[in-house]
């Protein structure tokens, strides 16, 4: 195989834009939380939850849209008990969202063990529907006619007009860069990183019911750091939507990279091209973008 | 008619009584003092007519009115605002974005920035603040933040306003602007509050004056019967202020620090600009000029914070204690107690105990007379008069060649500040070399041997200690007249 006759290719852009979307949405997830002030390093450990219980209940139910609607709803359930931890008990985020993380994959593989009697995947799903007159277009229209890869686009600047120019945006802001200062202003401060942390369960769900969508089953392992990435891709971005939009695509492209040299053949160590990401973003850190500030008050309990 | 009646309120913290059946009637329309030492309960004092704290026993009137506070939004309410010593600003918004917070003009859900930067420019022409409403908070200096809190509550219609020492933080020519807004807000009928502790400002402004000490209201006066002298009494009650030392020449004036020329940059923003100075041993130099023409940069530059990038430096010795001009940020760690705060810069001990730091905390607070509940409690809890003197007593105690003080004073009562002046004047009695860096000319005037004026950051003229030297009243004002001149910049003839 041609490998850069690969990467101006179409496919390599609809491989790009596939890899794109969880991280995305991810990123964003953990930014809304942290313009609250609120730390969420859960990120991963709620896509394993809303990835799994997806395919759990697509496997119990044969209905997608009821199983995605329930796994959106338990995320944002998870997103509360994680804000009643963080919020209200003031338990460092670091070590809730660890906890989280952890307890996530277990309870996985536990309940996967309980009714599927194997602890590493579950029965094959059907995915998500298509959107139907995209779907037909030539070129990379199969990809793009996904509801989810859609809306995540749409996130972008949906994001930005949220946070610079509503209300809503102003006082999330507040919250997390000088809550006393906004308290003393009549804001509710912590109902306002209530409503970021929920925001972040709910988009993070969107990136594990699209991630096991698109396998068409939950398999132990499957987010696979994804959720680490994407606070990587936050960092990176400087906590503002397109910046982060623009992190996220150089994570995949790298990704997309990755993969089609595995593909082509070229006799190159595997390890050394999946630890790439990392790297990358050490090396954007400490050289491409200067000092990244995050919110003032970010990861302080009020 | 009273705007605000404080009837025997009493408010305890502890075994401490912060207020102790204090009686307060504030007029309609008027400036009204509280004036007291550190600790005398003028901040807490507020803090209940403000909501933030609830009183154990007494009755606040507002507008003769039963008010019950449950938090200071039932305060802003009644259109009574705050302007806290400690400013409540979010840095990375906008002047914009911190005033409509919380009262936000919208659109739909969108933010109507236009209204808001219409109503926000015409309350800035209206009270001539001169300020840019599309700056980042963080780029502003000390005098354009308080202004940033003064729109917060001007957007808020406040019509009984308090401040909290509002000008420790401000030069002289800004104090001078600041008093010009203050008394336009009394003219259009609001009713100004403020807490100080110094009396020429209360000479200057107050319609009336309370004054408090140890938590209770021991003295009332309008401005026809003011007598300063009769306040300063009442201030510091059976108390006499320390007598001050006596200068002493040793003879042995060398010179420690050579400046010859320095240039300093930092964030891409030139702070000192050919700098020259000679810093002499036995001697106190002074340093005035605005805010921000590079005071905190000598400080830094002499205590070895910060690099040069052309020019010579040269120090005799480099034992040097420094008082910073931010003593929260850069002076203390705030959750340490007292002890340790003191402790840290101790180069000579390495394990520390918990006897060690009582014995320590003990000394000292025995020798500079500082008030605090707990040896355990974190510095931040003390007041900031009693932070100020725990840093300044490290630092003598240090017992270093050359001693850096930016602001030695700030925050601080007329004892505590009479305290500290003959501390600093017994050191250099001792040999020791002294820069002084103050924004109170006052203070400069009566301890510097020599003062050399900051502007743009270099020293645009000294005076050596024959012309300071001059005794009638009239030269030191025609004297004064000068360096007010000098540190805005405008060239003076000789």
């Amino acid at each position: 195989m041609d490998i850069f006759g690969y990467i101006i290719s179409l496919s390599f852009l609809a491989q790009v834009l596939r890899l794109f979307t969880p991280y995305y949405l991810g990123a964003s997830a953990a930014n809304f939380s942290e313009r609250g002030g609120v730390i969420n390093i859960a990120i991963e450990g709620f896509m394993i939850t809303s990835a799994f219980c997806y395919a759990l209940f697509a496997v119990l139910t044969g209905n997608v849209l009821l199983s995605l609607f329930l796994a959106v709803t338990i995320n944002i359930l998870f997103s509360l008990l994680y804000s009643a931890f963080t919020i209200k008990l003031k338990i460092n985020q670091i070590v809730t969202g660890v906890g989280f993380n952890l307890l996530m994959a277990g309870l996985a593989k536990f309940i996967m063990m309980l009714i599927f009697r194997s602890s590493s995947n579950t029965p094959r799903i059907e995915s998500l529907p298509h959107i139907p007159f995209i779907a037909d277009m030539p070129g990379i229209g199969k990809v793009l006619a996904d509801y989810i890869i859609i809306f995540t686009f749409l996130l972008v600047p949906i994001s930005q007009y949220l946070i610079y120019k509503t209300k809503f945006g102003l006082r999330l802001r507040s919250a997390g860069e000088n809550p006393a200062a906004a308290e003393s202003l009549g804001v509710n401060v912590r109902n306002y990183k209530l409503y970021g942390v929920m925001l972040s369960g709910f988009l993070s769900a969107l990136a594990g019911i699209w991630l096991a969508s698109n396998q068409n089953s939950f398999s132990d392992g499957m987010i696979a750091g994804r959720g680490y990435i994407a606070i990587a891709a936050m960092i990176i971005g400087k906590w503002k939507p397109w910046n982060i939009f623009w992190a996220c695509i150089m994570f995949a492209a790298f990704e997309a990279f990755e993969i089609s040299l595995q593909i082509s053949g070229i006799n190159f160590p595997s390890q050394l091209l999946q630890m790439l990401p990392y790297l990358i973003t050490v090396l954007v850190l400490i050289g491409f973008i200067g000092k990244t500030k995050p919110p003032a008050a970010d990861g302080i309990p009020y | 008619m009273n705007s605000v009646e404080l009837i025997n309120i009493s408010k305890h913290f502890g075994s401490l009584m912060a207020n102790d059946g204090i009686n307060l009637k504030v007029r309609d329309n008027s400036v009204h003092c509280i004036i007291g030492e550190n600790g005398a309960g003028k901040s807490t004092l507020m803090k209940i007519l403000f909501g933030i704290y609830r009183p154990d026993s007494g009755e606040i009137r507002v507008n003769g009115i039963p008010a019950h506070f449950r938090s200071a939004h039932d305060a802003i309410k009644l259109k009574i605002g705050m302007l806290h010593q400690h400013f409540m600003l979010v840095e990375d918004f906008s002047v914009i974005e911190n005033v409509i917070l919380g009262n936000e003009l919208s659109k739909g859900i969108t933010l109507d920035f236009d209204k808001s930067r219409q109503a926000i420019t015409g309350l800035i022409e209206k009270y001539n603040l001169s300020l840019n409403p599309d700056s980042k908070v963080s780029d502003l200096n000390v005098s354009e933040k308080q202004k940033t809190e003064l729109l917060k509550l001007l957007y808020r219609q406040s019509e009984i306003i308090i401040f909290d020492e509002p000008t420790a933080v401000l030069s002289p020519v800004e104090v001078g602007e600041f008093f010009k807004i203050i008394t336009k807000f009394r003219d259009e009928g609001k009713t100004i509050i403020v807490i100080t502790h110094k009396l020429k400002e209360v000479r200057e402004i107050a319609d009336d004056v309370t004054v408090l000490r140890r938590g209770k209201s021991v003295y009332s006066v309008n401005r026809e019967s003011l007598d300063i002298d009769v306040l300063a009494k009442e201030i510091v009650g059976e108390l006499e202020p320390a007598t001050a030392l006596q200068k002493i020449n040793m003879g042995n004036n060398d010179i420690a620090v050579e400046i010859e020329n320095i240039v300093l940059d930092k964030g891409g923003v030139r702070k000192l600009d050919g700098l020259n100075m000679k810093l002499r041993k036995g001697e106190v130099y002074g340093v005035c000029g605005v805010e921000g023409n590079g005071q905190g940069e000598i400080a830094d530059l002499i205590f070895g914070l910060e690099k040069y990038s052309s020019g010579k430096f040269i120090t005799f010795s480099d034992l040097i204690s420094l008082i910073p001009d931010d003593r929260i940020e850069k002076g203390m760690i705030k959750e340490f107690s007292v002890g340790e705060n003191v402790i840290l810069k101790n180069k000579n001990i390495n394990i520390i105990s918990k006897n060690l730091i009582a014995k320590t905390t003990s000394e000292i607070v025995s020798k500079y007379d500082i008030r605090l509940s707990d040896y355990n409690a974190p510095l931040q809890s003390l007041s900031g008069g009693n932070q100020q003197k725990v840093i300044f007593a490290r630092e003598i105690e240090l017992d270093n060649d050359i001693l850096v003080f930016a602001h030695p004073t700030r925050g601080v009562d007329i004892n505590a500040s009479a305290f500290i002046h003959s501390v600093i004047i017994s050191e250099r009695n001792k040999g020791k070399t002294v820069l002084l860096i103050s924004s109170d000319l006052d203070e400069i005037f009566f301890l510097a041997d020599r003062i050399g004026v900051l502007y743009k950051g270099k020293i645009v003229r000294e005076f050596s200690s024959n012309e300071l030297s001059s005794k009638s009243e009239e030269d030191v004002d025609v004297l004064l007249e000068k360096i007010g001149k000098l540190m805005i910049g405008i060239t003076v003839e000789e």
